[in-house]
């Protein structure tokens, strides 16, 4: 019995020893996330999260916005299988759509990012971060953040305004619906705090000085305040970093970043934009969904001059295929996303000016509009009454920005919808609010869209 | 190598090296209780590996050295040990029944038990009748074996995923499957082939395991059997035993093999190029064109050709093919008192009917046991497994094989006018595919035991046991420029993931047995730690098609993945039985999880058992009606961490979230640091029954489950930057009840009838949850409070106008058709399923059918969703239903007229084709094997040295009774996507299968 009891205890200790030796082994730390709490510390932390955020912005903008803008209108018609797709080709939207709760949700990821950026980096005491570059990358992220708030606005109307990153959920809760006017009012608080931060300079992929005045010239377009379009167009116009380069295609042909482009995001194979694939043919290996409508064909081909160099054409057998082909960069996938190009400043700039009855001279409306018709290849317009040159600015538009974020958001807001698409239901003029939201956030209770 | 030869030598050395031969012994073995002869009795000298067995009279005779022992053993009778004498030349032996042996022994976890004093609930499944059945994996094998089990084939996809759930789904968000453990290793089950298939899952990890290893299967379903797992146990316990050598007993060596030949019972149809043009041009009057402008008018006014000149090009031919199955085995075992051994290699072979996937198998097992004296044992359980997967998408994928055969227009031509290869919309050319796919997968697993026990006493053993579970999967794919996913200039991926689980389990086992009182403790510990890592290059553009490596390409990417989990256990069980009458359990687990935070990392997991052998009771014995009447009852709880994040409970910005080619943050998870186990809560009654000498017995069981503090992604609010907060949120509940009945009906010397049938139901509902959400491709399922999950969310359509041949849906409010109007339709739950096995043995002849059947299930054919579109799909063809539309007033159809305006809603609009006309009963009753074989007598085989030969033949899949339009009712194409069940969406059938097969055994 004495061996009995030995061994069992030369077992138990053993087995007691093994045990004591192996509780750190539930301390296991994440390889390649960082805890949140110290996401944003010093100088080279705090320009990752700004670079994430511009990573936010790119989410939405290389496929989701772009067709929110084109393919409601006119301009392009879906060709594939996806029904989020058709449904919005069709102005057929629900709240269940992907493509809509996909949008909404980035761009308040995008809005999250900058948040946490405009409430950690002011604060931050790294000896490297010099005050300049903290102005520099708070203003960043004041841009990032009405950018967002602009491109909600527009699609959806107002929308919560949540200013404060989210630590805990409860961060987010309590912040209802704002006005669309509210909205518009969040982001020119925030491009003019970004104007004042941000440094002058001319990089096109990142927001500066400039590219804050180029969307607050957009934001008081939509809000029809026509002198303030008109200043903070010229500002922008005025500089010599930016021009209207010719032949038309040159801004979407490699290396990009051309004297054209206020704001473009850069997209590379390593991290890339694939719209293309949405665009080319499958006889060049793309999906083909988005097809430039017939009509637009013929429009751009009798009016559009030298932006005929958005239509390709490939032929297999005996069948031809027109395709888009803003988006070419099939094989190095780094098509970039174009956000704001001088052209629209000259246009913005046309349109307030013609709102303001000032048509003819060097400040009227007409040259701005020949400016951008002349770098087309095109004559001057023949448009003479104030709605004849509202009338050719619109169509211009169409033709300019084609495939970019413009054409549904520019019927819209001069209320062409109806006559020019035939959505005449104007409910159906702005977004849903994604159903699952609706579900998620009980401060969205009663507050959907009406017509959802 | 070396090491390997020379263990190989010793082997064979300590096994072969004995036998000096000087006398031969002859003799007779026959029963004691009735004297007959026993033919197959093992005979063996003691020590030594020199065997026989008797001949069918019951004679044997045997080469012994001096003073040999001889060692009789036979199944279901004692062993006898019989020192033979000098001299001796005869020796007529008389065996006993051995009345333990004839209790059935089932192993429960951590243990062996007798049935008869079982209290929790659980099946054993045989693996003889099984093993030749043409499923490359164990799990696909137990289909219909056991009540309260459901495994469905997800598609036929050989090595694909299979969808199993003992008792139901538990869990909404963590993982669903049981704990598979095999020789006492918990087994990996992470699919590990990353490259998509259109949301199907790619590979089964235990299709590495060889079903023909396989001793016997275990399966653990009420708290009280599985609890002692904790947290692993809530899915429920499949123990796999592999075969062992044993003691005293001669070498053996089987050969098995056998060759099949599938195909598929039934093909896609679409329509003819004729009748696509006429809907075409339907289409187009209906939408307000002009007759004299349709597409499909003469070629002389502008057209493309009238309907009937359209061609009809065949694609759905080309994809099936009859597929190859091959099987080899080849497996050695035996031992003798000190050693035991078990060595089986083997190789398996299968093609997919559809063209070109395939998969191919090469396993090793080597099962050791070693005494090394009268109290201490080691041993090994090892398998190698090589696999090999030729994968190719199709499911939800417009590149995929069936996709690019079923989807484009009939009228279009496979090649264009060059020859080259013709594409259409967003579908690739199936024959570009068939050709050109290049995706490989090739899997290396290790799963490795080695154990040592210590019998410190007669009755208390110390175990302790050190286990790798080992997964490798190497991929390498090449896409080049004749097929889509290689565009523009070749696309390439190699990527390689490791899944190693280390394991490390004491256990003391106190077992003793006194008058009437039985006794059973077991106390141990377990230490488990995972690891996943994935490193991956991905290279674009492409010199030529014929440089395939990854160097050769112009841009070259990689990225790299790693994450850790651990597990700390300890468990304690106690087992009393009195008077084999009155049975007590119970166990406890605390478990620890290292994805939880530090103040909520542990759970604690009870069971009680109980079971009252009532048949033992005088006055049920009396009534001499009963052979067995037990009851059983049992309640505890089972955890659950599995499928959730390894970091789940953390707040959490990642890296990757670049632009400019410059390193970008970004948060990726809130954090929850209140985050813990899901629990689940069982209680089982149950009633054993037995008849006639137990040749008729009923086991018959009622459970129900609640899960709580379900591991839920609750959505939240989208404005704080995040979708969804992992949350103890939510609860689901299964009911069920099972029933198995089994009989031995016929039973004498020529011929035999054994029949065993089971059923089973399981009422699925969720019980709480925040707030509705949806998954699956267009969001067809939606889980909320009170209804089961796998529930279709849909439109549902009344009628089709006869009037004005438009589509009616519930129209709630008669609002208008809106989103408001989706409803639940149905769900993908069988109101039950089971089994029905009768075997027929005549003299040297057997035959075997098994029938399997769901009854009740729903499915959403997505091919007919696609393939009857009215017009709005521009690029896809149609299915002959298509036809059927509605075409004039008065027409009475479920098919309406053909138009793409929206607000019809026909095929498009809100209702987005999400219609009811498109979810089908998936009821069905299959015949899934059937077989016929022959043992050729051992009479004619001994004068050959073989001790047995079997040749038999056997079907798969012959016959399925179901009204389901598709070409299989038992399907899952999207099992890659949680919570969604029973899509039909360009999914290769499961194959009919002949195959014939040799088993011989040395």
């Amino acid at each position: 019995m004495n061996t009995y009891s030995k061994t069992i205890t030369a077992a138990v200790t053993a087995f007691t020893l093994l045990l004591s030796s192996c509780s750190d082994i539930l301390d296991t730390k994440p390889y390649q996330q960082l805890p949140a709490a110290g996401a944003i510390t010093d100088a080279t932390s705090a320009n990752a999260a700004l670079l994430g955020a511009y990573s936010n912005v790119q989410n939405y903008y290389s496929l989701n916005y772009p067709t929110l803008g084109f393919l409601p209108a006119d301009n392009v018609r879906f060709n594939g299988t996806l029904n989020q797709f058709l449904q919005t080709d069709q102005n057929a939207l629900t709240p269940d759509n992907v493509i809509i709760t996909g949008t909404w949700t980035t761009i308040y990821q995008a809005i999250n990012s900058a948040n946490t950026i405009i409430d950690v980096v002011p604060g931050l005491t790294d000896p490297v971060l010099t005050e300049a570059e903290k102005n520099k990358i708070t203003g960043e992220a004041y841009f990032i953040r009405a950018l967002g708030y602009f491109d909600l606005g527009r699609g959806w109307g107002g929308v919560p305004l949540v200013l404060k990153p989210t630590k805990t959920i409860s961060d987010a809760q309590g912040i209802r619906r704002s006005s669309l006017p509210q909205t518009y009012d969040q982001v020119l608080a925030d491009l003019t705090k970004a104007e004042e931060l941000l440094p002058e300079a001319a990089t096109r992929n990142r927001a500066v000085k400039k590219t804050a005045q180029a969307l607050r010239a957009r934001l008081h377009l939509y809000r029809e305040q026509w002198a303030e379009a008109e200043t903070f167009a010229s500002t922008v116009i005025g500089n010599s970093s930016y021009a209207l380069i010719t032949p038309y295609k040159a801004f979407f042909t490699a290396p990009f970043l051309t004297n054209e482009s206020v704001f473009e995001l850069t997209f590379s194979n390593a991290d890339p934009n694939t719209i293309w694939n949405n665009w080319y043919p499958s006889a060049l290996g793309g999906q083909y969904n988005f097809q430039p409508t017939t009509d637009f064909i013929g429009v751009l081909n009798a009016k559009g001059g030298n932006r005929s160099s958005l239509l390709a054409s490939v032929t297999t057998g005996s069948t031809t295929s027109i395709y888009g082909n803003l988006y070419n960069r099939s094989g190095l996938r780094d098509d970039p996303a174009y956000i704001l190009r001088i052209a629209e400043l000259y246009l913005i700039r046309a349109e307030a000016r013609a709102q303001q009855d000032k048509l003819d001279g060097t400040d009227g409306a007409l040259a701005d509009l020949n400016a951008v018709r002349q770098r087309a290849g095109l004559a001057n317009s023949t448009a003479v009454t104030k709605a004849e040159v509202l009338l050719a600015i619109e169509d211009e538009r169409r033709l300019e920005f084609a495939f970019e974020a413009h054409r549904w958001f520019d019927l819209v807001r001069t209320k062409r919808a109806g006559d020019v698409l035939g959505v005449t239901d104007t409910r159906k003029w702005l977004f849903p609010i994604p159903l699952v939201d609706m579900g998620a956030d009980p401060d969205l209770a009663g507050e959907q869209n009406p017509g959802y | 190598m070396k090491r390997i030869l020379l263990f190989f030598g010793l082997l064979a050395l300590s096994l072969y090296g004995y036998a000096q031969t000087s006398a031969v012994v002859r003799g007779r073995l026959t029963s004691a209780e009735d004297g007959t002869p026993l033919p197959g009795v093992n005979v063996l000298v003691k020590g030594t590996s020199t065997g026989t067995s008797t001949d069918a009279e019951g004679n044997y005779s045997i080469a012994v050295p001096e003073k040999a022992t001889l060692l009789f053993s036979f199944i279901g009778y004692l062993t006898q040990e019989v020192a033979l004498s000098n001299d001796q030349t005869v020796a007529n032996i008389s065996l006993e029944n051995d009345a333990k042996e004839l209790q059935e022994i089932v192993i429960v976890g951590y243990g062996e038990q007798s049935r008869k004093t079982l209290t929790g609930s659980q099946t054993s499944v045989s693996f003889d009748e099984l093993k030749s059945t043409p499923a490359p994996s164990p799990d696909q094998l137990i289909q219909g074996k056991a009540a309260g089990v459901q495994v469905t084939a997800n598609s036929g996809v050989p090595g694909g995923g299979i969808f199993i759930r003992v008792r139901g789904t538990n869990s909404i968000n963590a993982s669903n499957d049981p704990l598979y453990i095999v020789d006492g290793v918990f087994i990996n089950n992470n699919n590990l082939v990353r490259t998509g298939l259109g949301n199907q899952v790619a590979s089964n990890p235990l299709a590495d395991i060889n079903p023909s290893d396989i001793e016997s299967l275990e399966i653990l379903k009420d708290a009280n059997a599985t609890a002692i797992y904790g947290s692993r146990g809530a899915n429920g316990v499949v123990l796999i035993k592999t075969k062992r050598g044993k003691a005293n007993s001669r070498s053996r060596i089987n050969f098995n093999t056998y060759q099949g030949w599938s195909w598929a019972p039934k093909k896609f149809k679409v329509v003819t190029g004729p009748e696509l043009a006429t809907l075409q041009n339907e289409r187009f009057i209906n939408d307000g064109g002009s007759p004299e402008l349709v597409p499909f008018r003469s070629k002389a006014s502008g057209g493309s050709g009238l309907p009937e000149e359209q061609p009809t090009y065949d694609r759905i031919g080309d994809v099936f093919r009859t597929a190859r199955t091959r099987s080899y085995e080849l497996s050695a075992s035996g031992g003798n008192d000190k050693t035991q051994y078990y060595i089986g290699g083997g190789y398996f072979n299968q093609e997919s009917i559809v063209k070109p996937s395939e998969f191919d198998r090469y396993s090793l097992r080597i099962n050791l046991d070693q005494h090394l004296n009268d109290q201490v044992k080691i041993g090994t359980s090892t398998a190698l497994t090589r696999t090999h997967r030729n994968v190719s998408s199709n499911d939800n994928n417009p590149v995929g094989v069936i996709n690019s055969a079923l989807f484009p227009k009939s009228n279009l031509p496979v090649f264009n006018e060059n020859g080259t290869y013709a594409k259409y919309g967003s579908f690739d050319n199936h024959l570009a595919l068939i050709d050109n796919l290049n995706n490989d997968a090739t899997g290396t697993r290790v799963i490795s035991n080695v154990f040592g026990e210590y019998a410190i006493t007669e009755n208390l053993t110390f175990r302790t046991s050190w286990s790798i579970d080992f997964n490798d999967m190497y991929e390498n794919n090449y896409n080049n420029t004749l097929i889509l996913a290689g565009q523009p200039k070749g696309t390439a991926t190699s990527a390689l993931s490791r899944d190693i689980t280390l394991l490390n389990e004491q256990t003391l086992t106190y077992l003793k047995t006194w008058d009437k009182l039985s006794l059973q403790v077991i106390a141990g510990n377990t230490i488990q730690k995972n690891t996943y890592q994935v490193t991956s290059l991905n290279g674009q553009q492409f010199p030529t098609n014929s440089l395939e490596t990854i160097a050769s390409a112009a841009t070259q990417t990689g990225t790299s993945t790693k994450a850790e989990s651990a597990l700390l256990s300890y468990f304690g069980k106690a087992s009393a039985t009195w008077n084999q009458r009155y049975t007590l359990d119970a166990s406890f687990r605390a478990d620890a999880s290292s994805r939880f935070g530090v103040s909520n990392r542990w759970g604690y997991f009870p069971a009680v058992g109980a079971a009252w052998r009532l048949g033992e009771e005088s006055f049920i014995k009396d009534l001499g009606i009963f052979d067995e009447l037990k009851l059983r009852a049992s309640v505890g709880k089972t955890g659950n961490q599995a499928g959730i994040s390894e970091y789940a409970s953390i707040g959490l910005w990642q890296g990757g979230n670049n632009y400019t080619d410059s390193p970008g943050t970004a948060p990726l998870q809130l954090a929850n640091p209140n985050l813990s186990w899901e629990e689940t809560r069982q209680w089982n009654v149950g009633l054993d029954l037995g008849f006639f000498h137990d040749r008729l017995t009923f086991d018959i069981n009622y459970y129900d489950k609640y899960t709580s503090g379900l591991l839920l992604n609750v959505p939240v609010p989208l404005k704080s930057g995040y979708s969804s907060l992992l949350q103890n949120y939510g609860a689901v509940s299964n009911k069920g009840f099972e029933l198995t009945v089994t009989g031995d009906i016929i039973r004498n010397s020529d011929f035999q009838w054994t029949s065993s049938f089971n059923i089973s139901t399981n009422k699925n509902k969720i019980e709480k949850l925040a707030a509705p959400f949806t998954t699956g491709s267009r969001d067809i399922f939606r889980l909320q409070e009170g209804i089961p999950l796998y529930s279709f969310w849909i439109y549902k359509q009344l009628y089709v106008d006869p009037q004005t041949g438009d589509a009616v849906y519930d129209d709630k409010g008669n609002d208008g058709i809106t989103v408001a109007d989706r409803q639940i339709v149905g769900n993908a739950w069988p109101d039950f399923y089971g089994g029905f096995t009768n075997t027929f043995r005549y003299k040297a002849f057997d035959v075997n059918a098994f029938f399997y059947f769901e009854k009740g299930a729903q499915i959403m054919n997505m091919n007919r969703f696609f393939l009857v579109h009215g017009g709005t799909q521009s690029n896809i063809g149609y299915i002959p239903e298509q036809l059927e539309r509605w075409q004039k007033p008065g027409d009475v159809t479920d098919i309406p007229r053909m138009t793409t305006v929206a607000s019809s809603n026909n095929y498009g609009g809100t209702v987005q084709n999400l219609s009811s006309r498109y979810l089908e009963d998936g009821s069905f009753i299959r015949l899934r094997t059937v077989s016929l074989g022959y043992n050729v007598p051992k009479a004619l085989l001994s004068k050959y040295r073989v001790a047995s030969l079997r040749l038999y033949v056997q079907g798969t899949n012959l016959w399925t009774g179901t009204g389901y339009s598709g070409l299989d009712p038992e399907v899952n194409s999207q099992s890659g996507v949680s919570n969604t069940k029973n899509f039909d969406w360009a999914t290769v059938p499961q194959p009919r299968t002949v195959q014939v097969g040799l088993n011989i055994g040395l």
